[in-house]
Order: C-alpha cells, then sequence, then structure tokens
C-alpha cells in the first residue's frame, strides 16, 4: 500500500521518453499560456485578488499540476473554484486586502490537504456518480455568474452586490445614465464583438482577436480622452516576481477562521476534482495516454497545498484550455510545463504593455467565455431523460439565485439521490407457471429495493412463489430476513416459498440465517455473479 | 438596610457609567508600531496597517498604480503624520465639492488624483483595495478631530507675497547650494532621496508642480531636518526652478504623449 503510494506521489517525467513529440507539445505550451493569461487575470478578479495572484496560479498550479500529473490536462485557474474562493472569503474580509490574501491563502491550503486526504482514501472514484448532467449544469451556472461579474467592469460599475441578480439588473436599467461609464461600454462592446465575429474566422484564436480588438479600442479612447475624465480602469503594472515564495500565515486566531472557511474548503475541493476528473477521464477515454485517475489527484491536492506557498491561489483543471491543448496533438503533461514557463516569459515580455489593458477589455473576454459556458444545446441532450434535466436545470436555477456553493451541493444531492433511486429499482418479471408464480429479479437486492418485492408479494397472498435469484447482484441481511418473514406468513396460509439460487448464494444465504420455511433450489449451472 | 445598600451600589454604578461615557476616548487607540507587533489584526487595522505600508513603500506595496520612483511619505512627510507636511488626518474634510467636476468628490478621489499625478500612475478604480486600505489608513490618522474643521498644520504653509516674482535663475543657485547635495544636480536623487525633477517624478499635473504650493512645502520642510531656514524668496525662486525642469506630462493635457512616455519608461 505505502509503496504504491510512494510510487503515485513521485513524478514520473513518461514523456522524458519521446523526445520526438517535444516540439507539438512545447507550441501547445505556447498557445495555453496566451490563452490563461487573460483567465488568470480575470479569475483573480472573480477571487476578490489582485491581478498576479491569477498569473501565479497559472504558473505554478499549472506547473506542479502536470509535474505530478500524468496527462495532458491544462491546470491553473479555474471559473468555478475562483467564484467559491471569492463567496468564502468576501464576508471575512475587504476584497484584495492583505487579511483577504492571508485568509485566501489558508483556504487553499485546506483545499490542497482536503484533495489529498481525497487522495489517501482513495475517494476519486466517488466522482463517478456525480451525473454528467450536473457538470454542466454547474458549468452553465458558473457562466452565468461570470457574465453578470463581467457587466460590472463592461458597463463601469464600482462593484456593488444586490441578494439577487435581478435586482442588480433593475438597479442598472433604471439609473444607467449616471451609472453606466459610456467609454468603458464601448470598449467592452468593441471586445465582445470583434469575439464573436472573430469566431467565423478563427474558432482557436478568437479569444486573442477580442483581446487585442479591445486593447487598442481602448488605446483610442484613451488617444481621444484623458484619464481623469474616462476613469477607465486599467490593468496596471504587474510586479511579477519569478520565484514570489512566500510563507503562509497560519496562527491560533488565523485557525479559529479556518472552521469558518472549512465547509468552502469542501466545497472547492469537491468542485476541483470534480471538473479535474472528468477531464481526465475523458482523455483517458478518448485518447491512449498513460492516465493514473489516482495519481491526478495527488497531483491537484498538492499542486492546491503548495500554491500559497508560490502566492498563488488553488486551481482546477480547466476544460477550455485542454480542448485547446488536445486540438494541438500534445498527449503529454509536458505541455503544461512549457505553458507554465511561457507565461513566466510573456509576462515579462508584455508587462509594460499590459498596464494599459482596459479593465472592460478583459471583462469583454469574459463575458464571451462566460456566455459560452451556458451552452443551450446541452438542455436538448438532457432533455431526453426527465431526471438528468431535473438535475441540470435545477443546479442551473439555484446557481443563479443562489451561488455557486448551494448550487453545488443541490447538484451533489440530486445526482445522489438519483443514482440511489436508480439502483434501488429492481426488475421484476413475472412468469405463471403451472407450479406457481415465478418472479425473476434483476438488480440489487437490499433494505432500498425491498418495498418493492413486498408489493409484488402482497398482490399475490394466495400463490406459491417462486423467487429467482440469479441475476441478482447483491443481496444483504434485511433481504435475508424479509424472506423468512415472508415465508413463515404463507406457510401459515398453506404456501410455499422457493428461491432459485446459484451455488455461492445458497451457501451466503444459509450462513446468513435464512429460515428454514423457505424452500432453496441450487441451480448448478447458472450464470453466476461476479459482484456479490 | 440591605435595600439601601443595593440602592447606593446601583447609584454608584450609573454615575461611574455617566463618568465612563463622558471620557472622550479616541486617544487610546493603538499606535502603528502596536499594530506592526500584532499578530492578527481585524479587517479594519489590518487595513489601516496596509495603509501605512502603502504610504511609506508605494513602490512595494501599490505598485501596480504608481509610475515613478516616490512614495507617498516623500511628500506627505512622516508618513503623513507631520504638520504642514501636507499630513493626512483629513478624513473630516471629506467629501467636499469641487469646481472642477461640479461634484462632492469623496477621500478616494483624492487619493486617487494623487496616483494619477504625484506618483505619475494610472488612476486606480473607487474601489481598489490599495484606495481603500489608505482610506482606512487617513480615518485612522484622523482620530481625534473634529468633523468639519481643518486641521492645524493642514497642507502647507502659504507663503506671504513678497512682492518679488519668482525668480528660476536664482532658484538655481539656491538648489545647487542648499539642496544638489541630497537631490543631486540632476534633480534625479540618490538611495533614500527622491528625485524631484525627470521622468521618475511627479508629472506637470501635480499638485507639487505648482509653485506656490512647493514653495510652501520647501520652506517649511527643506532641506529635510532644517525646515524653515530659507527665506520666502528663496523657498519661491527654488520651486520656480524646479518647476522648469523637464517632468511627466500632464495625463489631463496630452494624452498620447502620456502613452508613449509609459512605453518607453
Ligand atoms: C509629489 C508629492 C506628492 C506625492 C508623492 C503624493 N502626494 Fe498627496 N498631495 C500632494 C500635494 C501637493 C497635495 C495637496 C495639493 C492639492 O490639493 O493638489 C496632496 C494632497 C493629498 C491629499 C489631500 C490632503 C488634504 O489636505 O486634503 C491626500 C489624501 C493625498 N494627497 C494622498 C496621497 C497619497 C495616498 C499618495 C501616495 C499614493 C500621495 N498623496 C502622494 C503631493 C503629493
Ligand atoms: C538632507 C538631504 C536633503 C536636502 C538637503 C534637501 N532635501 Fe528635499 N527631500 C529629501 C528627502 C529624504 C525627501 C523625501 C522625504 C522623505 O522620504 O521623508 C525630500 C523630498 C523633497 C521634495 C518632495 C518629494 C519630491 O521628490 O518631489 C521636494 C520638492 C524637495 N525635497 C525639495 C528640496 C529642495 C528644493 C531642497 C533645497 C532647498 C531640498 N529638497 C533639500 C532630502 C533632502
Amino acid at each position: 500500500m505505502i509503496s504504491q503510494l510512494l510510487k503515485e506521489a513521485t513524478p514520473s517525467f513518461a514523456w522524458w521518453r519521446n523526445p520526438e513529440q517535444w516540439r507539438t507539445e512545447l507550441f501547445a505550451g505556447l498557445v495555453g499560456a496566451v490563452l490563461v493569461i487573460p483567465q488568470g487575470i480575470t479569475f483573480a478578479y472573480l477571487a476578490g485578488m489582485q491581478p498576479e495572484y491569477g498569473l501565479y496560479c497559472a504558473i505554478f498550479v499549472t506547473l506542479f499540476a502536470s509535474v505530478l500529473g500524468t496527462s495532458s490536462m491544462m491546470s491553473g485557474p479555474n471559473t468555478a473554484v475562483a467564484i467559491l474562493i471569492g463567496t468564502a472569503v468576501l464576508p471575512l474580509a475587504g476584497r484584495g486586502s492583505p487579511v483577504y490574501v492571508d485568509f485566501v491563502f489558508l483556504l487553499c491550503m485546506m483545499v490542497g490537504l482536503i484533495q489529498l486526504l481525497f487522495w489517501l482514501l482513495r475517494a476519486g472514484r466517488i466522482f463517478q456518480y456525480i451525473s454528467p448532467a450536473a457538470i454542466s449544469g454547474i458549468s452553465a451556472g458558473a457562466g452565468f455568474l461570470i457574465v453578470m461579474t463581467s457587466l460590472d467592469s463592461i458597463l463601469g460599475l464600482s462593484t456593488f452586490s444586490t441578494t439577487f441578480f435581478y435586482e442588480k439588473l433593475y438597479v442598472i436599467a433604471s439609473d444607467a445614465v449616471d451609472l453606466i461609464s459610456p467609454y468603458s461600454l464601448g470598449i467592452g462592446l468593441c471586445t465582445i464583438a470583434a469575439g464573436y465575429l472573430g469566431r467565423r474566422y478563427s474558432p482557436r484564436y478568437f479569444l486573442l482577436i477580442a483581446v487585442c480588438v479591445g486593447y487598442l479600442s481602448g488605446l483610442l479612447v484613451a488617444f481621444i480622452w484623458p484619464q481623469p475624465v474616462t476613469e477607465l480602469e486599467y490593468l496596471g503594472r504587474m510586479p511579477l516576481q519569478w520565484l514570489p515564495f512566500n510563507v503562509p500565515t497560519v496562527n491560533r486566531e488565523y485557525l479559529m477562521i479556518s472552521t469558518k472557511l472549512f465547509p468552502f474548503a469542501m466545497a472547492i475541493a469537491f468542485i476541483g476534482l470534480a471538473q479535474s476528473l472528468v477531464i481526465v477521464r475523458e482523455l483517458k477515454m478518448g485518447t491512449d495516454q498513460d492516465i493514473n485517475l489516482d495519481k491526478e489527484v495527488y497531483a491537484q491536492g498538492l499542486a492546491n497545498f503548495l500554491a500559497p506557498f508560490f502566492s498563488s491561489f488553488a486551481g482546477a483543471g480547466s476544460f477550455n484550455r485542454t480542448k485547446v491543448n488536445q486540438r494541438l496533438g500534445a498527449r503529454t503533461p509536458l505541455s503544461g510545463i512549457a505553458a507554465s514557463g511561457f507565461v513566466l516569459v510573456l509576462i515579462t515580455l508584455l508587462g509594460p504593455v499590459l498596464t494599459y489593458m482596459p479593465m472592460a477589455a478583459m471583462a469583454g473576454t469574459l463575458f464571451i467565455v462566460g456566455a459560452d459556458m451556458i451552452k443551450w444545446l446541452d438542455i436538448k441532450h438532457y432533455a431526453q431523460v426527465r431526471s438528468e434535466l431535473i438535475i441540470y436545470l435545477a443546479t442551473f436555477v439555484s446557481i443563479m439565485f443562489f451561488g455557486l456553493a448551494t448550487g453545488v451541493v443541490a447538484a451533489v444531492v440530486l445526482s445522489v439521490s438519483v443514482f440511489m433511486l436508480r439502483i434501488s429499482q429492481l426488475e421484476l418479471k413475472l412468469e405463471e407457471m403451472p407450479s406457481g408464480t415465478v418472479v425473476r429479479i434483476k438488480g440489487a437486492l437490499f433494505f432500498a429495493s425491498i418495498s418493492q418485492l413486498t408489493e409484488e408479494f402482497h398482490r399475490r397472498v394466495d400463490e406459491d412463489l417462486t423467487v429467482d435469484l440469479q441475476y441478482t447482484t447483491h443481496i444483504d441481511q434485511s433481504a435475508v430476513d424479509f424472506f423468512s418473514r415472508e415465508a413463515a406468513q404463507m406457510a401459515v396460509r398453506g404456501k410455499q416459498l422457493v428461491l432459485l439460487v446459484n451455488a455461492r448464494q445458497l451457501q451466503f444465504l444459509n450462513s446468513m440465517g435464512l429460515s428454514g420455511q423457505v424452500k432453496l433450489e441450487s441451480l448448478q449451472d447458472s450464470v453466476s455473479n461476479e459482484i456479490y | 438596610m440591605a435595600k439601601l445598600n443595593i440602592f447606593v451600589v446601583l447609584l454608584l454604578l450609573l454615575q461611574m457609567s455617566v463618568v465612563h461615557a463622558q471620557q472622550p476616548q479616541p486617544q487610546n487607540q493603538p499606535t502603528i508600531e502596536q499594530l506592526l507587533q500584532e499578530p492578527f489584526l481585524d479587517d479594519y487595522y489590518s487595513n489601516v496597517v496596509h495603509g501605512y505600508e502603502i504610504i511609506t513603500n508605494s513602490q512595494k506595496h501599490a505598485s501596480r498604480y504608481v509610475g515613478n520612483a516616490l512614495n507617498c511619505t516623500t511628500c506627505h512627510l512622516q508618513a503623513g503624520t507631520q504638520k504642514d507636511a501636507l499630513p493626512l488626518n483629513v478624513a473630516g474634510m471629506y467629501p467636499k465639492w469641487r469646481a472642477k467636476n461640479g461634484k462632492r468628490n469623496g477621500i478616494g478621489l483624492r487619493i486617487r488624483e494623487c496616483f494619477l499625478y504625484s506618483m505619475d500612475g494610472i488612476m486606480p478604480p473607487e474601489d481598489a483595495p490599495e484606495v481603500l486600505a489608505i482610506a482606512a489608513y487617513i480615518s485612522y490618522l484622523s482620530q481625534g478631530q473634529v468633523m468639519g474643521v481643518e486641521p492645524e498644520g493642514r497642507g502647507v504653509p502659504t507663503l506671504q507675497d513678497t512682492g518679488y516674482d519668482p525668480n528660476p535663475a536664482n532658484g538655481r543657485l539656491v538648489y545647487m547650494e542648499q539642496c544638489a547635495s541630497c537631490h543631486g544636480e540632476q534633480g534625479d536623487g540618490s538611495g533614500d532621496v527622491p528625485p524631484v525633477w525627470g521622468l521618475d517624478s511627479y508629472n506637470s499635473g501635480a499638485g507639487m508642480n505648482r509653485i506656490q504650493e512647493a514653495a510652501g512645502f520647501i520652506w517649511a520642510n527643506m532641506p529635510l531636518g532644517n525646515g524653515r531656514s530659507l527665506t520666502h524668496q528663496q523657498a519661491l525662486d527654488v520651486s520656480a526652478y524646479l518647476n522648469l525642469q523637464l517632468r511627466p506630462a500632464d495625463p489631463g493635457q496630452s494624452k498620447f504623449l502620456k502613452l508613449l512616455e509609459d512605453f518607453l519608461n
């Protein structure tokens, strides 16, 4: 066990062995770096942090996750994680203040630790129970939140929050002339328009086109009107260090705070892993990469735990960047490692230019990213199955109204309950035989599914019953008790209960103390079940 | 008897609480040094400390918005606590009406303007963490001031009219004699001494670039440690000299130049 853990904990560097792949990986890394810079900056904003922390996240979380991981997944700043960090810490301290930053680091360490615990407990597989509809719902909800926050910067509002989103829209609409800054609105609209037009011509680089057009329109505005007039919000200089080493503050008072942060740390750890593992699973199914899921859990956990030591906040796998990465032919973690290096180089080179990046242009790109996450096609896709549709819509709507954390809880609860409902459903096949009714049971026979069988039994009180258990996947104590009880009652009425079982079931039922009133018929040649 | 005793105790308690309430309390707020020692600060005090750090080391803590080599404390001496050197205990004076934009403006705008002009940077948004932290520090400094009443030693002293126009040529002599030892003959400063002109100094839109304002500041505080040693006329002359030197453009006027300047810088 321990040696297996140790093996998972050491980076494998398998990509080292095929140098012919390196060039592709490096190029994919470069594109990844270009994509992650605006995301890092804007997600830092969502997390309530200064932009450089987002870039550190793009550098270090990506680096650690890729060095330790086994897939070509691009980790780094992640929307849902960033929003959740914001919701967790904003009530405790003023956005961006030093205590705020300390709290965020504390929170991220907790997230990392929780994820490492997931790894130690081999809990990665519980994410298989989260329905894809829930993940889509969360992602759509996060997209909605992104669009709403991007409005702040596009319209040039100073941040104000309302309980529900429509109140905000109402306030903006009712006082548009006073609240909205025409300059930043102009820049924002140019950015968005450029993004949607650009997509027609270059679906790969349209975000880049959007940012560039936004930047240029910002320059144009600055050329005509001076800053004291426009009061435009710019990105500003970014004091990026190559090794932003930082020791997170941990003391008694902070540990008190950490109890308040704990539920959020859980939610973030969960949501981060859920997204990463969904991506990794897709990669594993769709490509021939040699992927180890547990190792990916470990990589995410350690990357997030180490993040605060490098002045960065927690991250997770990114759907959009992994997609691009894959399209460019990346197949190993080297692309992620390269991406993090390129971010550092690009920012150092672009620094002076980025200073005058209007936030409205950033927000415009964010708007596009957010709007893309709300996929109307998904609704159609899930409309086929009612339960999926309900999960999707309930998640989405509760995120819209009550925030991401609530939405995540709703999604988990709903998908687990759908899962429960589904496995507690028995498939009963009734056959009228001369010897009496034969009930064939498909599914798991356990405390939750027995009631269904009870109904069937009570409908046929005056018949001899034969129950065929060949296709039953699981039998538990309460099922054994049930059969004993029913057999006793039937015996009073002079009826007989027969169970058709295979050899293993026979042994099992006897060891569980099945009453002698049940007659067991062993089927030697039956298809026995592996899952017991 | 017992009842009476209780009554007396109650009365005493009441008296004490009244006395207590009458005492003004602002004086016993912790000093910055004490705050810096604390392992844990609540939101207000942590912002105060952050504000203090920005004022004393803007280069490090507010680098996002700073465009030159100055810190707030190079003009707002002693971290904004020195009288006649633009002290920052002015929270009670805001919001205030401004002819410039015809609105009432809070302390936030004033802070942001110092970033734009004095620090030759870019204007932070109203709700930037840096601005809020400085605002908290300013409120902290303003404890005990009466709201709406100008604190003693606000801004810089206004020099009386000397009857002569400020003379830059004479100012140059004063500068070389009295100031160059610290600020350098090229005005570029060195080490802890800030530049007084050049691209790393305040820009032409800054308050310090107004001859009267600078003269008041220089007369009261410069040469550092030996303030009020110049005559009014010398102070006016030397500020006129400073005023003529090359410095970053006023962001309120030449927009394009400003952008170019920033790319070159
Ligand atoms: C180059 C010198 C200089 C620097 C550096 C400077 N200021 Fe000022 N500041 C001034 C002058 C001069 C005034 C007053 C003149 C005016 O109103 O324009 C002033 C006024 C102020 C006021 C209003 C004071 C009052 O009495 O109402 C505040 C607040 C302020 N500055 C904050 C800051 C902050 C914060 C910084 C650092 C980011 C800073 N200043 C940096 C020169 C400077
Ligand atoms: C002993 C060295 C010294 C001398 C001499 C001196 N200064 Fe300064 N000056 C300073 C320092 C140091 C500061 C910054 C204050 C601080 O950091 O506490 C400063 C700040 C200033 C500032 C405001 C900040 C800036 O960069 O614009 C001006 C203006 C100024 N000095 C002008 C003068 C003038 C004019 C003289 C000559 C009359 C002079 N100084 C003489 C050390 C000196």
